[in-house]
């Protein structure tokens, strides 16, 4: 019995030793850690810094697309001042609305509503482009929201006067 | 600092400019606004080279003996 005991103790005593060599073999084990957890570290880095470029690439060709095209929308003396015309751009989906100021100006937006994409119209009385969904306003002048629902402003259709003709020669999502 | 160390921390700071400037690209592309994607598609690209050139250091120390 005593010797059983004996053994047993031993057996445990050996094992607590053999634990023991872990404490040497651990500086490694930490380095080794260290490197692989910095190589992980890198490979993402990389992989992260590359995945940049497809959005890079395909921002070009969208770009590219919605630039290039030119045109014709309206002859210069087609609206009067304070009128408005339907019109799409760039494809024939993008339905838009071309306004001649009070101010003598041409300003065009796409007319999908930034809220839930009701069309808006311009509103002569009041000088502002109105959808009548939700009663949302945006200014004529910069397509900004300035009352109702939606929060961001319509997309700005450049557009340019040219031997009385306007012409609608680029788009851009955010402005001023 | 010494030179090991210096690559070895540089990494993560890397790593960090990758993060937030492939979210930028990503919020500028879906966005429209594909001037903000430029901009940051160099920025990453250029810390990817520099995080690869810092690799290369802290190997070259890491594993000298
Ligand atoms: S859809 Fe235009 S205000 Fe709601």
């Amino acid at each position: 019995m005593t010797e059983e005991k004996k053994n047993k103790n031993n057996s445990s005593d050996d094992q607590d030793m053999m634990k023991l060599v872990d404490n040497l073999n651990r500086k490694d084990d930490v380095n080794l850690n260290r490197r692989a957890f910095l190589k992980a570290s890198f490979g993402t880095t990389v992989a992260i810094g590359l995945a940049t470029t497809p959005f890079g690439v395909m921002s070009a060709v969208q770009n590219d697309k919605d630039d290039s095209e030119r045109v014709e929308i309206a002859d210069a003396n087609e609206l009067a001042v304070g009128e408005a015309k339907n019109f799409s751009y760039p494809t024939e989906g993008d339905t838009a609305v071309l306004v001649r100021t009070p101010d003598d100006k041409y300003v065009a937006y796409n007319n999908k509503c930034t809220h839930l994409q009701c069309p808006v119209f311009y509103e002569h009385k009041d000088n502002v482009l109105l959808c009548p969904c939700h009663k949302g306003y945006f200014d004529v002048n910069n397509g900004h929201p300035i009352a109702g629902p939606p929060q961001r402003e319509l997309p700005k259709i450049l557009v340019e006067v040219k031997d009385g003709k306007v012409f609608a020669v680029g788009r851009e999502y955010r402005h001023g | 600092m010494d030179k090991k160390r210096a690559a070895f921390l540089s990494i993560f700071v890397f790593l960090a400019v990758n993060v937030i400037s492939l979210a930028r690209v990503i919020e500028g592309y879906y966005g429209k606004e594909y001037s903000h994607v430029y901009p940051f598609m160099f920025a990453a690209l250029i810390s990817t080279a520099l995080a690869t050139v810092a690799f290369f250091i802290w190997k070259k120390e890491e594993y000298k003996n």
